[in-house]
């Protein structure tokens, strides 16, 4: 530890290793800056998922299954479970839909049609909207809309079939009025969701069950997963499950393929952009290599003075060290200054046009989350890495005998 | 310390020998030599009679193929790297002719390795009174104002006089000098020579000094002569 300031004295002076800092630093930013993004794409993702679909989804039993085919029973089971804080009924139900409007639902030979899932919710407010007298209302996905080409006031006919046990379903319209465009931050589900309220729903359903899902939320940051168990077994002792139906699933369930591909992708890239990282702290080899050689004589005449072989590799290693600190603390700096200014960045790269398209995408603009643990993880890794790869300069600087270290040769 | 009558220095038959090729060229032929606390002797030889063979050995930088060697009443004949070094660092100072300063500390940093390296951890608990004792050194060879400058802003007799404080600011028991003067002008060579040798008598170093000049040698209080491998004291010095 006493030699820290010979090491900095030293290596202060030197440009070669301030280069070795700089490539540290580019690889530990641009990684801090993948890592930012994807953890904030898989946050939001995570956030408009569980806002929308709730952190545990129930399917209820069908009644020739057994299902009482009301609401309260699910309500009464599932909240008996510790950690559940809200429990929802939803109706979803699939509909066909004009471009604009009902104009053109009467001429099935259209093009124009689109395939809309209607999402009956209990909590819509019904009050505030002015169209409650007349048409029930509707609140249109905001790309939906906007590809549809209809607006806050108009009438929007939606036509869908009735199953009829036994027989072949009929076909059935229901008009709502469009109140206003939501926006959900998932490109996907803003194209073809439209959310109305449950119970006007049902007259198209012609269901023995009012709902198709129910949603649970759960209690502050308990992980939702962890009450599946709980939950299934619950489930199935009050009579509302079977044990070869899955009854209760979680948001990471219903994201499925998705979710997994963007961590398989992320784990991709950490891998990918670490290994830039480590070859950056890689040349540290070489540019100790070149200083322990053009500091042979030096390297003599400390251990002339009374340095031990041992105390040779740890002035390298305090070196190799002080290089990847510089380079870590450099990077994380200019990494969260990246990821500060990414929009801006988006646009010059592009020219003035986004180059994450919100259409492929799935956001409209970059998240970023910055996971400290992570960046820990991070830091700690290329430290390692450098104080490593200064090990091979550092033995062999130690390794030389003083007399030979100090001859001109 | 040692008294005055127990050597700090104690070398019997060192014998040392470098192959060329396929053959040996035989430095030191069964060399004997003490020094006692405070002496202060001159090495003399042509050049490549193997002063600086001796000096290296002595100075426990190099071992030699045969023969004893005592350094403070402890043996020294053979040690490992790391406790050759650490005996070093304890026992022994070196001046060498071409100053030998790292360039990038400065003159009081210079001085204070030693202690950095003798220290070892202790060294954050003892670094004030070190501190102290570098500067008051390097105060004694003249360059109290020339703390905080490197190597490259001092002239060669400032540097030597650094490498002089260097040498000494850890008390050693033995001083080591190879040519000490021989880069500076005769002026500022003296100077620097008065310097080493009474701060040297100061602390009660024995001192082995190799050099060419029969004037400096006879300054000294005793006079050896390398000839052919061979050590002869010259009484008449």
């Amino acid at each position: 530890m006493s030699l820290l300031h010979y090491a900095w004295s030293f290596a202060r002076r030197r440009a070669l290793l301030a280069l070795s800092a700089v490539a540290i630093a580019l690889g530990v930013a641009v990684l801090f800056t993948v890592l930012a993004v994807l953890n904030g794409f898989l946050a939001e993702f995570e956030g408009t998922m569980r806002s929308f679909a709730g952190d545990l989804t129930v399917r209820p039993l069908p009644i020739s299954w057994g299902g009482p085919g009301e609401f309260q029973p699910y309500v009464d089971s599932i909240e008996s479970v510790p950690g559940v804080a809200k429990v929802e009924a939803r109706l979803n139900w699939f509909g066909l839909v004009g471009r604009r409007g009902s104009r053109s639902l009467s001429d099935p030979r259209s093009s124009d049609l689109n395939g809309l899932l209607l999402v009956g919710v209990d909590d819509f407010d019904w009050a505030d909207d002015p169209s409650s007298a007349s048409l029930p209302p509707l609140r249109l996905g905001k790309t939906a809309a906007k590809r549809l080409g209809v607006n806050a006031g108009d009438t929007l006919e939606v036509v869908s079939f009735q199953p009829r046990p036994g027989r072949a379903p009929i076909p059935a319209r229901l008009s709502f009025s469009v109140t206003e465009s939501f926006s959900s931050g998932q490109h996907d589900q803003d194209l073809d969701r439209a959310l109305v309220p449950r119970t006007a729903l049902l007259p198209l359903t012609n269901l023995d069950t009012p709902f198709t899902e129910i949603i649970i939320r759960v209690q502050g940051e308990i992980d939702p997963e962890s009450l599946v168990p709980a939950l299934s077994a619950q489930l199935e002792k009050d009579g509302l499950a079977e044990s070869s139906w899955q009854s209760v699933q979680s948001w990471r369930d219903n994201a499925g393929n998705f979710l997994r591909a963007v961590e398989n992708q992320k784990g991709m890239l950490v891998m990918m952009f670490f290994f830039i990282v480590l070859v950056a702290a890689f040349q540290l080899v070489a540019t100790l290599t070149l200083i322990v050689t053009e500091k042979k004589r030096d390297i003599g005449v400390l251990g002339a003075l009374g340095a031990t072989p041992g105390r040779i590799i740890r002035f390298w290693v305090l070196m190799g060290s002080i290089v990847s600190f510089i380079g870590v603390s450099l990077g994380i700096g200019l990494g969260y200054l990246l990821t500060s200014n990414l929009e801006s960045l988006e646009l010059i790269m592009g020219g003035g046009e986004k180059i994450f398209l919100p259409e492929i995408y799935q956001f409209e603009e970059i998240p970023i989350l910055i996971d400290p643990s992570a960046i820990a993880l991070l830091a700690g890794a290329t430290m390692a890495a450098g104080i490593l790869f200064s090990m091979i300069p550092a033995w062999r600087a130690a390794r030389r005998p003083v007399l030979q270290a100090m001859s001109r040769r | 310390m040692n008294d005055s009558t127990t050597p700090v220095l104690d070398a019997r038959g060192l014998e040392k020998s470098f192959r060329m090729g396929a053959s040996s060229l035989h430095v030191l032929r069964g060399v004997d030599l003490s020094l006692h606390p405070g002496e202060v002797c001159a090495l003399r030889g042509t050049s490549g009679s193997g002063k600086s063979t001796l000096l290296h050995l002595l100075g426990l930088l190099d071992t030699a193929d045969s023969g004893s060697l005592h350094l403070a009443d402890k043996n020294c004949t053979k040690l490992s790297r790391t406790a050759a070094a650490r005996r070093r660092a304890q026992q022994v100072g070196f001046v060498f002719q071409q100053f030998q300063l790292l360039p990038e500390l400065d003159a009081l940093q210079n001085v204070l390795m030693p202690r950095r390296l003798a220290c070892g951890w202790s060294w954050w608990s003892r670094r004030g009174s070190e501190y102290a004792r570098a500067k008051e050194i390097l105060a004694k060879v003249g360059l109290s104002e020339r703390l905080s400058h490197r190597p490259s802003q001092l002239s060669g007799g400032e540097q030597q006089r650094v490498a002089v404080a260097r040498a000494l600011v850890s008390k050693p028991a033995l001083l080591l000098a190879d040519e000490p003067t021989g880069n500076l002008d005769s002026h500022t060579g003296d100077e620097v020579l008065d310097l080493l040798l009474g701060l040297a008598r100061e602390q009660g170093a024995a001192v082995l000094l190799a050099t060419h000049s029969r004037a400096l040698a006879a300054a000294c209080d005793r006079e050896l002569l390398l000839v052919e491998g061979k050590l002869e004291e010259l009484t008449d010095a």
